[in-house]
């Protein structure tokens, strides 16, 4: 296909998005389009690199398929320090993040590194939180869950995918200091790879209670294995998941929304920022990534540019704010 | 008798450091009774106790290559650490051609011989592993 | 019988002539992925999921092409560790203690249709596992809480003093060593660098993968190196390929070590976390401790080959059930598969088989097929793959070491992962030279992490209190094996074995 094509596929984009300057699309031709996935294969960095990537060369956003590279370390660290240091001014460079990468951002956990060294791009939908407990838990709503905590923290043993200080972890936490326990540190956190995991133990009977991220959690709410406490959006989900009630309404103001997205070099020039982002709008608009987020548990988050870079300095602040309150940093 | 008991007595140095690490190791945010210096001092224990047998009992003397093959393969040490240094730089096809051929050479390959081998172990390597498995390997300054 | 009517149907979807297709296709890169040093099931499959999409294939052919590459790289990894004592991935490690020994003394051959023929048996049965007990086995997965898993753990590393018989100590010392190295990186549950010196490649961890090409690969590169020209002993007894076929007397000899790994494999394989590395492990230790009365076990005797092959291909059979039944992967290789089926808009978990019975049974119609096809395949190129002996070192050991690199590089795009590795070589050499066993130090790099964070989930869960270890009538059991079955004969075995001595000349034999 001819880049002449391509241009014109994005002027539409850009058009559609109506968020871009006419002038920007027109003048850019982005090159091999790379994305850098932070983890091995298999993980959902490389998969939001892998479908995102396939849906844009499908949708002809991007003139060749999309190269994915994956760079492992520190959490996602090597692959921002890297992006910082050796790739800065690349225009066909976008890197997969999540509410990992603004956790780990704003602990501290990437040495040297803060969030305005990269270029925010977008977010392609978000995971919302959950409480949950086994279904033969006596436990029925999330202030029975929180009164118990409040009573005795050492009778709940509550499991999560993510280290102490990662996001499960701080979604239960949230919860409950909005609730207003007093001692936080006293919350029993046991800590799985993955929730899928920390799933199995609650099936198991060796935890008693769940915090993790809708997707993980699908396959045993409609099973009827485990029970939902609370869903932490700021409203009710749509479809299927609809029937759970929020934290909101039960009394509680937490939110935990897991958002997917990407940054790119933070030297990128203003036209291939311009393009990535508009790009990402035309990705999320399109019919085909809304069935790939319906398929995944995916829910709607729909951010781009300046937004998405104000979303994720908040984010980064509420993050901070909460692990100083805890004591995870000084 | 003497290799074992510098292992034996590197190993012991090897469990105090780590077991010193371990207790450098920062408490921060702390849920677990274990804690994160705990398991590791631990290992370090294992490691010291069965470190003292070598010591005690050690094994008979390891047969050490003379100094010409030690040579050898500290070259084949730098050789490597040289490509690993230089694959981002100047692409994956070249660094591992010039560091094939060498080792190749030094594998008693003649020198056309091991340059041949080089190019072929880096092209064939770079057929199967990116143009058919796709895998990313290093891009150089021309695009290989 | 359900579960057979659903199979039926799942061969009706399987047996198309493009599944059967991408099934061949798919055993076939398998093998070779399987085979090559630093490339292991997990990024097998890894790599071949773009393959995948960029094919668009749909749900069903994609997952019987990946299942495939799957089972094909759980055979594959044999080959070189029977070949070039070099094992090809994690689980075949086991592998190289009795089938090197085996090809030095010209049975390569020999050593690659039995362990073929292992591998067969243990993937077979663990499929119809798959079928059968699927159900019932999620229950016993759920049964493994943290300390449960703490337990098994160290089981596994109390069979460890049978792998070396010479010197136990070395191999405590091996064990803490990579039990040592596991701890490096960001601890898990707090969040804090350990080990670090404050550089972030070493925030994640040391890959196993790393550690094993560097430890096994390299090191066999620097023999090489070393006893360059004086070739004779070391070079010729290999070109002498031997018979390609198992003899029937063999077969049968090994028919009760196979049946035993595969049990043990396939239960290992479904408990989430243990895997196929655990299985090979302990299939082999188990039987090295109770079937081996003459000590031939370490110097190519093909139970010892037999074992390890049933048990790794039992597991990866196994890791199916959590995986398919529980949505949780049991190993590296089924966490990439979960991700590939989310990815297919297919949700694993209790639901699967009622909501994707077609996806279900059609893949595991299709590890039938595979399975099948693998011995096939396996069997006649045996002869091909011994010739691989007959390239000259010079230039076989520079491909093999590229090759690894390769394998470390291409997933994760580090050189320090690379110098790392090379470091490993070096390591791995010395400790050669000094009969320290290298596997342990795997062993503890593959199950550190997970023994502590066990550990301390289990304290957490006790608010502290250890009891909790040995809580539990499963507890109990395995901590009664471990103690009985190995450590105390081997306390007591002390008293009575006159130390053997052996020449360092074996070095180059003696993989272990």
């Amino acid at each position: 296909m001819s880049l002449m094509s391509i241009t014109r596929r994005s002027l539409a984009a850009a058009v559609l998005a109506a968020a871009v300057p006419l002038s920007a699309a027109q003048a850019f031709e982005v090159g091999n389009p790379e994305c850098i996935a932070p983890a091995a294969p298999g993980g959902g960095w490389d998969f939001t690199c892998r479908q995102a990537g396939k849906a844009m060369y499908d949708l002809k956003l991007v003139p060749s398929p999309m190269q994915v590279t994956n760079m492992t370390g520190g959490s996602g660290g090597v692959a921002y320090a890297n992006v910082v240091a050796k790739r800065a001014s690349d225009k066909n460079l976008i890197v997969a993040a999540s509410s990992s990468t603004s956790a780990r951002l704003a602990q501290g956990a990437y040495p040297g590194m803060n969030k305005d060294q990269v270029k925010w791009l977008g977010s392609i939908g978000a995971d919302y939180g959950i409480i949950a407990v086994a279904k033969d838990s006596p436990v029925e709503t999330l202030p029975q869950l929180i009164e118990k905590l409040k009573a005795d923290p050492a009778s709940v043993a509550v499991a999560g995918g993510s280290a102490v200080g990662g996001w499960d972890h701080l979604k239960v936490l949230n919860a409950a200091r909005k609730a207003g326990v007093e001692n936080l540190r006293q919350i029993k956190y046991v800590p799985f790879e993955g929730g899928g995991e920390a799933i199995t133990q609650l099936l198991g009977g060796h935890v008693q209670a769940f915090t993790g991220d809708i997707s993980e959690a699908k396959g045993f709410v409609d099973s009827g294995d485990i029970k939902i406490l609370a869903v932490l959006a700021p409203e009710r989900l749509p479809g299927e998941f609809g029937k759970f009630p929020t934290a909101r309404e039960q009394g509680i103001d937490a939110i935990g929304a897991n958002w997917r997205g990407f940054y790119g070099p933070g030297d990128m020039p203003k036209e291939a920022y311009d393009y990535w982002v508009s790009t990402i709008d035309s990705l999320y608009k399109s019919d085909e990534w809304q069935q790939i987020m319906a398929a995944n548990g995916l829910m709607p988050l729909d951010l781009q540019g300046d937004e998405f870079a104000a979303f994720v300095a908040e984010q980064i602040k509420d993050t901070e704010e909460l692990s100083r309150e805890i004591g995870l940093i000084k | 008798m003497t290799s074992d008991r510098i292992f034996g007595g590197v190993g012991l140095a090897l469990a105090a450091f780590f077991i010193w690490q371990a207790t450098q190791i920062e408490l921060g945010f702390s849920s677990d009774p274990l804690g994160p210096r705990s398991f590791p001092i631990i290992i370090g224990g294992v490691m010291a106790l069965a470190c003292i047998y070598p010591l005690v009992k050690p094994d008979p003397e390891a047969d050490w290559p003379a100094l010409g093959r030690l040579l050898e393969i500290a070259l084949a040490v730098a050789v490597l650490i040289a490509y690993a240094l230089a694959l981002p730089v100047v692409g994956f096809v070249l660094a591992t051609a010039v560091a094939a051929g060498i080792l190749s050479w030094r594998l008693g390959s003649r020198p056309t011989g091991a340059a041949l081998a080089g190019v072929g172990i880096s092209v064939g390597i770079y057929v199967v592993f990116h143009l058919v498995l796709g895998l990313s390997l290093a891009r150089g300054p021309w695009g290989f | 019988m359900d579960a057979l009517a659903s199979l039926m149907d799942g061969f009706a979807v399987a047996l198309t002539w493009q599944n059967l297709g991408l099934a061949l296709l798919g055993c076939f890169l398998g093998t070779i992925i399987g085979a090559m040093p630093g490339l292991g099931p997990s990024n097998g499959v890894a790599i071949l999921i773009p393959v995948a999409f960029t094919l668009g294939l749909p749900a069903t052919p994609a997952i019987i092409l990946l299942t495939s590459v799957y089972y094909g790289a759980m055979y594959g990894g044999r080959i070189s560790s029977i070949l070039l004592n070099i094992p090809g991935d994690e689980p075949a490690m086991m592998t190289t203690l009795d089938g090197y020994p085996m090809a030095r003394q010209g049975k390569a051959g020999e050593a690659l249709a039995l362990s073929g023929v292992a591998s067969f048996v243990g993937a077979f049965f663990a499929t119809w596992g798959l079928v059968f007990l699927a159900p019932l086995l999620v229950k016993v997965a759920l049964l493994f809480g943290p300390a449960e898993y703490f337990a098994l753990f160290l089981l596994a590393f109390a069979t460890l003093g049978g792998i070396a018989s010479r010197n136990q100590a070395k191999a405590a010392i091996a064990a803490a060593i990579g039990l040592g190295i596991a701890m490096i990186g960001v601890d898990g549950q707090t969040g804090v660098p350990r080990f670090t010196f404050d550089n972030v490649h070493l925030f994640d961890g040391i890959d196993f993968l790393v550690a094993i090409v560097g430890l096994f690969a390299l090191s066999e590169v620097f023999i090489f190196l070393e006893h360059r020209g004086e070739g004779e002993g070391a070079g010729k007894a290999k070109t002498d390929l031997g018979r390609i076929t198992v003899p029937l007397k063999t077969l049968k000899e090994t028919s009760g070590t196979m049946t035993r790994g595969t049990i043990i494999g396939f239960i290992a394989g479904v408990l989430p976390g243990a895997g196929a590395s655990l299985g090979s492990f302990v299939a082999y230790t188990l039987e090295k401790r109770f079937v081996d009365r003459k000590g031939t076990f370490g110097k190519g005797d093909p139970r010892g080959v037999a074992a390890p092959e049933a048990g790794n291909n039992a597991a990866a059979g196994g890791a199916l059930v959590p995986m398919l039944a529980l949505g949780v992967p049991g190993s590296g290789t089924t966490a990439v598969l979960l991700a590939m089926l989310l990815a297919l808009n297919i949700t694993p978990g209790p639901l699967l088989f009622q909501s994707n019975p077609d996806v279900v049974w059609g893949l595991i119609a299709a590890l039938f097929i595979g399975n099948i096809m693998l011995l096939a395949l396996n069997i006649p190129m045996v002869g091909v793959f011994v010739r691989v002996l007959q390239v000259p070192p010079r230039i076989l050991m520079p491909a093999v070491a590229m090759i690894s690199a390769v394998g470390i590089y291409g997933i994760s795009g580090s050189s320090f992962d690379l110098l790392v590795m090379v470091g490993f070589g070096v390591l791995g050499w010395v400790l050669r030279k000094l009969d320290v066993p290298l596997v342990p130090i795997i062993l503890g790099v593959l199950l550190g992490n997970m023994m502590e964070a066990n550990l301390r989930r289990a304290l957490t869960i006790s608010n502290g209190d250890w009891s909790i270890l040995w809580s539990s009538p499963l507890t109990i059991g395995l901590w009664f094996v471990a103690i009985v079955g190995f450590v105390l004969p081997m306390v007591a075995g002390r008293f009575f074995r006159v130390s053997r001595h052996h020449t360092a000349a074996e070095e180059g034999a003696d993989p272990d």
